[in-house]
C-alpha cells in the first residue's frame, strides 16, 4: 500500500480512506491506537434509532450560524446483488443483522458512524410489482444537453460518514473484508455475504481539506492548476462555502409523507469532475463571486473570502426575479450558479426544496465532487438541475451553454444515480410494496 | 503579400540540444511573438500563423465531426464587448479543435456545446469545454488549449451537445434537428516532434488591415456565399465594427417560422473572407415596426438573422441595431473587430 507514514495525522487519515482496504485500516489503527481515542459505542437496541435514515443534522457538528457540517470522511459503496430476480428472506435477514451490528458498534454521530443504505430503480425492477405512487423514483437520465454521464444502476448505495477516517475503513473491512470485530463488537453477518462492492468512491469535506489535497507529492492533481490556488480555509475546491442552513431544505421537508416508505426520502447522486485552471487563473475574485453566487453579490461586495461572512444564508433570494437576472446579464454578461439553481428551488411558500450534501473527492487523483441531493420526489432534483442549466437564459448570446453560465464551464458530470432511502424499518432489501 | 517563413522553432532548438520541458517553454515563446502595437479596432493580420495536424473525422448521431490540433494558441474570450486574453501558461500541450457540421447540407453548426476528454492508455490527460471560436485560417470552429501526457496514442472523446432552440431557431428541414447530444471517439497519435514540425510563419505586415486566407481543413467552412449566389434578392449592405451585413428579402417565409408575408434575412460576415458571424443579438426596424432579427439555421439559407415582415416596399429603410456583438472566442487578428458595433441604416 502506498501511504506515506510521515504525513500529519489528519492528512494521513484522509489518504488512508482514499486508498482503503485492510492494510490502510491497519496503518490507521497503528497510528491512532484505539486506547488513545476510543470511538463512542452505539445503542444496545437498534430499534430505538429514528426511522429516518437521512436524519443526520442533529447528529453532526453545527456551527454558531446553524450551518450543518457534514462528517469529514465519507465513502460511497455501490453494491450489487448476486444473480437475477428478487432477493430472498435469508438475504434480507443477513442484511438486517449486519446493519444491526453497525448500530450497536458505533454511536450514530459524526464521532461514531452515520450511514444510510439506499436502493435504485433497477433494484426494484427485480420484483414483479412496481413502487407505489407515493414514491417518485425514475431511472437516472441525462439532465442537460451537454452531458453524457454513466448511469449508476447498481442495486444499492451504502453511504458511510464519520469524522474518523479509521471508522469508515473499519466498517468497510467488517462488512466486506475479513475483520471480525467492529469497534469491539463481534461481526456475525456481513453485507458482503449478500452484496458485492461494484464501485467504491470516497469523499471528504471540511475547511482546509481541499487545499491540503490539491497537490500530491508536489504535483497538482488533475483539474487543479500549477498555481495551487485553492484557499486554505475553503471546504470546497472552488473556494467557497456551501450549504448555508437558509439555502437547504429541512430533513422534514424532503421526507416522504405517505405510503409504505413514509419517513424515507429520494436521493440523487452525481459525480462531477472539476477543471479549475480557468476558474482561478483567468478570473478575478469578483468574477468568481458573480459566477458562483450572482453578479449582484459581487456588485454589493456581499462575499468575503470563502464566504463565511454570509452567516446562515447566501442571500440569494434577493437576486432571483427574472428582471434582476436579465439586467445583470446585460450589465455583466454573466449569471450566477446559486442564482439560476435557486429559481427552481423554492416552493410556493418560499421553502427550499432540496437538501444538498455534497463532498469533495480526489479519487483517481482528480478533483471531483460527489453530489448527493435529497428531496421528497426525485423529479424535484431534475427541475432544479434544469434551472441550473440556464438554457432559458442563453437567448442572450453572452450566456452560452457552458460559458458565463454559472460554474458550468468548470464541472463535468461523470455519473448519475437515483435511489430510494427507505425508512429504517424497510432498510434491508425491501420489496416495492412492504407491509 | 510579404510573408516571411521563419525557422521552425522546435526543430532549431532540438538541434541545439535542448531537452524536455525546456524545449517546450523555449519554443512556445518563439511561437508566440509579442502582439503588434496599436492594433486597429478592426480585422488585421496576426503576427503569425501555424499549420495544424488532422486528428481524424467521424460521424456521431446526426453530426459530422472533424478534429485537429495545433500548437497551443493565445486567444480571447468575449463577454459582451469585453475581451479577456487567455494567456499561455506553459501547462498545455496543444490547441485542440473540432468542426461540427450537418453532413447532408454541409452546414457548419455554431452554438453546440462541445466537450472533449483526452485519455492516453486509459488515463485522463484532460477534459475541457471547447469554446466556439473564430480564426482567420479556420473560421468558425470549437477549440481550447489542452493538457497532454507526452507522446503516444490518445483517444479524444468528443461530446457534441444539443444546439439550444432558444439560441438558434431552426427552419425548413432543420426543424427539430440538432436537439440530441452525441459522442464521438477518435484515436490519434500525438508527439511533440510532430507538433513542433507543424508549419509556422510570421508576418512582416502584421497589424495591417487584412486577413489570412482560409486553410484547407478536411471540413466545410462556415462562409456566406458571394452576393450573386445568395438566395433571395439582395436589397442592400452595411458595415458595422468591420463586419459586413447583407440584407436579402425572400418572397416566402421559411417553413416553421410564423408569418405569411416576406422574409428579411440578414447575413453577417467577416470582411475579406466572408466567414459567418453567429451569436449576436440583432434587432431591426422597418416602416415603424421593430422586431428581433432572430438567429436562424435553415438548410437553404444557412445561418442568418431573420424576421418575417408583411411587405418590403422599395425605398423602405431598414435599421439594424447590434444589441450584443458576436459572442465568440477570437483568435489573434479578430479580437479587436466586431465588438463596438454602431447602428446601421440600409436603404432597401
Ligand atoms: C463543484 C460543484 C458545485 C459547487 C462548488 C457548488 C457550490 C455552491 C455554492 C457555493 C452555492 C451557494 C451557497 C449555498 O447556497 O450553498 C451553491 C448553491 C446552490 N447549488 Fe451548488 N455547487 C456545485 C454543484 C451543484 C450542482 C451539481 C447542483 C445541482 C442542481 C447544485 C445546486 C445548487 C442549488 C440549488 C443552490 C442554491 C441554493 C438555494 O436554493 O439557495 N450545485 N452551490
Amino acid at each position: 500500500m502506498d501511504l506515506d507514514e510521515s504525513l500529519p495525522r489528519r492528512r494521513f487519515m484522509k489518504a488512508a480512506v482514499a486508498v482503503g482496504g485492510a492494510s490502510a485500516l491497519s496503518a490507521c489503527l497503528g497510528r491512532a491506537p484505539r486506547a488513545g481515542e476510543p470511538v463512542p459505542e452505539g445503542v444496545s437496541d437498534p430499534s430505538e434509532l429514528p426511522q429516518r435514515q437521512h436524519a443526520w443534522n442533529d447528529r453532526v457538528r453545527v456551527d454558531g450560524d446553524g450551518n450543518v457540517h457534514l462528517p469529514r470522511h465519507q465513502a460511497f459503496l455501490y453494491l450489487t446483488l448476486d444473480g437475477d430476480g428478487p432477493p430472498g428472506d435469508e438475504a434480507r435477514e443477513t442484511v438486517e443483522t449486519a446493519l444491526g451490528t453497525l448500530d450497536r458498534a458505533y454511536e450514530r454521530s459524526n464521532e461514531g458512524l452515520i450511514y444510510s443504505l439506499a436502493y435504485s430503480p433497477s433494484y426494484f425492477d427485480r420484483f414483479g410489482d412496481p413502487l407505489p405512487d407515493s414514491v417518485d423514483l425514475p431511472e437516472p437520465r441525462r439532465l442537460s444537453g451537454f452531458e453524457n454521464p454513466e448511469f449508476d444502476t447498481q442495486d444499492a448505495l451504502l453511504h458511510l460518514a464519520s469524522d474518523r477516517g479509521d471508522v469508515v475503513l473499519e466498517v468497510e473491512e467488517a462488512m466486506f473484508g475479513d475483520r471480525s470485530e467492529a469497534n469491539g463488537i463481534a461481526v456475525d453477518a456481513t453485507l458482503g455475504d449478500v452484496l458485492i462492492v461494484d464501485d467504491r468512491r470516497t469523499g471528504f469535506i471540511g475547511a482546509g481539506m481541499p487545499a491540503e489535497r490539491q497537490a500530491q507529492g508536489g504535483e497538482p492533481i488533475s483539474g487543479i492548476p500549477d498555481s495551487l490556488p485553492v484557499p486554505d480555509r475553503s471546504p470546497l475546491f472552488m473556494g467557497f462555502e456551501a450549504g448555508f442552513s437558509g439555502n437547504q431544505a429541512t430533513e422534514d421537508y424532503v421526507t416522504i409523507r405517505e405510503g409504505p416508505f413514509a419517513d424515507g426520502t429520494t436521493k440523487h447522486v452525481a459525480n462531477l469532475r472539476q477543471r479549475l485552471g480557468d476558474w482561478y487563473d483567468e478570473q478575478s475574485f469578483e468574477e468568481r463571486v458573480m459566477e458562483m453566487f450572482s453578479p449582484g453579490h459581487a456588485e454589493q461586495g456581499l462575499v468575503e473570502g470563502v464566504g463565511d461572512n454570509l452567516g446562515a444564508d447566501s442571500g440569494i433570494d434577493a437576486f432571483l426575479d427574472p428582471e434582476t437576472i436579465e439586467q445583470s446579464i446585460e450589465e455583466h454578461g454573466r449569471v450566477g450558479h446559486a442564482q439560476k439553481a435557486a429559481r427552481a428551488n423554492r416552493d410556493a411558500d418560499g421553502n427550499v426544496r432540496i437538501l444538498r450534501r455534497h463532498v469533495e473527492s480526489t479519487d483517481d487523483d482528480l478533483a471531483s465532487l460527489h453530489f448527493p441531493s435529497l428531496q421528497r420526489r426525485l423529479s424535484t432534483f431534475e427541475d432544479v438541475r434544469e434551472a441550473m442549466n440556464g438554457d432559458d437564459l442563453t437567448d442572450n448570446p453572452a450566456i452560452r451553454q457552458r460559458v458565463n453560465n454559472g460554474i458550468l464551464e468548470y464541472i463535468f458530470v461523470q455519473h448519475r444515480g437515483n435511489f430510494l432511502v427507505p425508512p429504517r424499518r424497510h432498510r434491508a432489501l425491501p420489496t416495492p410494496r412492504p407491509a | 503579400m510579404n510573408r516571411r517563413a521563419v525557422l521552425r522553432a522546435g526543430a532549431g532548438l532540438v538541434g541545439a540540444g535542448v531537452v524536455g520541458g525546456c524545449l517546450q517553454t523555449e519554443s512556445r515563446s518563439v511561437r508566440s511573438p509579442p502582439l503588434v502595437e496599436n492594433r486597429p479596432d478592426a480585422v488585421y493580420y496576426p503576427t503569425h500563423s501555424e499549420g495544424m495536424e488532422m486528428v481524424g473525422s467521424t460521424t456521431a448521431g446526426e453530426y459530422r465531426i472533424a478534429a485537429m490540433y495545433s500548437y497551443p494558441h493565445r486567444f480571447w474570450e468575449v463577454t459582451g464587448s469585453d475581451t479577456n486574453l487567455k494567456k499561455l501558461d506553459g501547462s498545455t500541450a496543444m490547441h485542440f479543435m473540432t468542426v461540427v457540421w450537418d453532413p447532408e447540407t454541409e452546414t457548419v453548426l455554431p452554438n453546440a456545446s462541445l466537450t472533449v476528454e483526452l485519455t492516453k492508455e486509459g488515463a485522463l490527460a484532460d477534459q475541457t469545454n471547447m469554446y466556439a471560436m473564430l480564426s482567420q485560417p479556420m473560421g468558425l470552429h470549437y477549440g481550447n488549449n489542452v493538457e497532454g501526457d507526452g507522446d503516444g496514442t490518445y483517444i479524444a472523446s468528443i461530446e457534441v451537445g444539443s444546439v439550444p432552440e432558444g439560441r438558434v431557431r431552426r427552419s425548413g428541414d432543420f426543424q427539430g434537428r440538432f436537439t440530441e447530444p452525441a459522442t464521438a471517439e477518435i484515436e490519434f497519435e500525438y508527439s511533440e516532434s510532430t507538433r513542433d514540425d507543424l508549419p509556422y510563419q510570421e508576418y512582416d505586415d502584421a497589424g495591417k488591415r487584412a486577413a489570412l486566407e482560409p486553410m484547407d481543413m478536411m471540413a466545410p467552412s462556415a462562409t456566406v456565399p458571394p452576393e450573386g449566389e445568395l438566395p433571395g434578392e439582395v436589397h442592400g449592405t452595411a458595415t458595422s465594427g468591420d463586419a459586413a451585413f447583407v440584407v436579402t428579402v425572400q418572397d416566402t417565409v421559411p417553413a416553421g417560422i410564423e408569418g405569411d408575408g416576406q422574409y428579411l434575412s440578414v447575413f453577417a460576415h467577416t470582411p475579406y473572407n466572408r466567414m459567418v458571424l453567429p451569436s449576436m443579438t440583432l434587432s431591426g426596424a422597418l416602416a415603424g415596426d421593430s422586431f428581433a432579427l432572430e438567429p436562424t439555421l435553415d438548410p437553404d439559407l444557412g445561418y442568418h438573422y431573420g424576421a418575417a415582415v408583411s411587405e418590403v416596399a422599395d425605398d423602405d429603410t431598414l435599421s439594424i441595431t447590434v444589441d450584443t456583438p458576436p459572442q465568440l472566442t477570437r483568435h489573434e487578428g479578430y479580437e479587436m473587430a466586431f465588438l463596438e458595433m454602431s447602428h446601421m441604416e440600409v436603404q432597401l
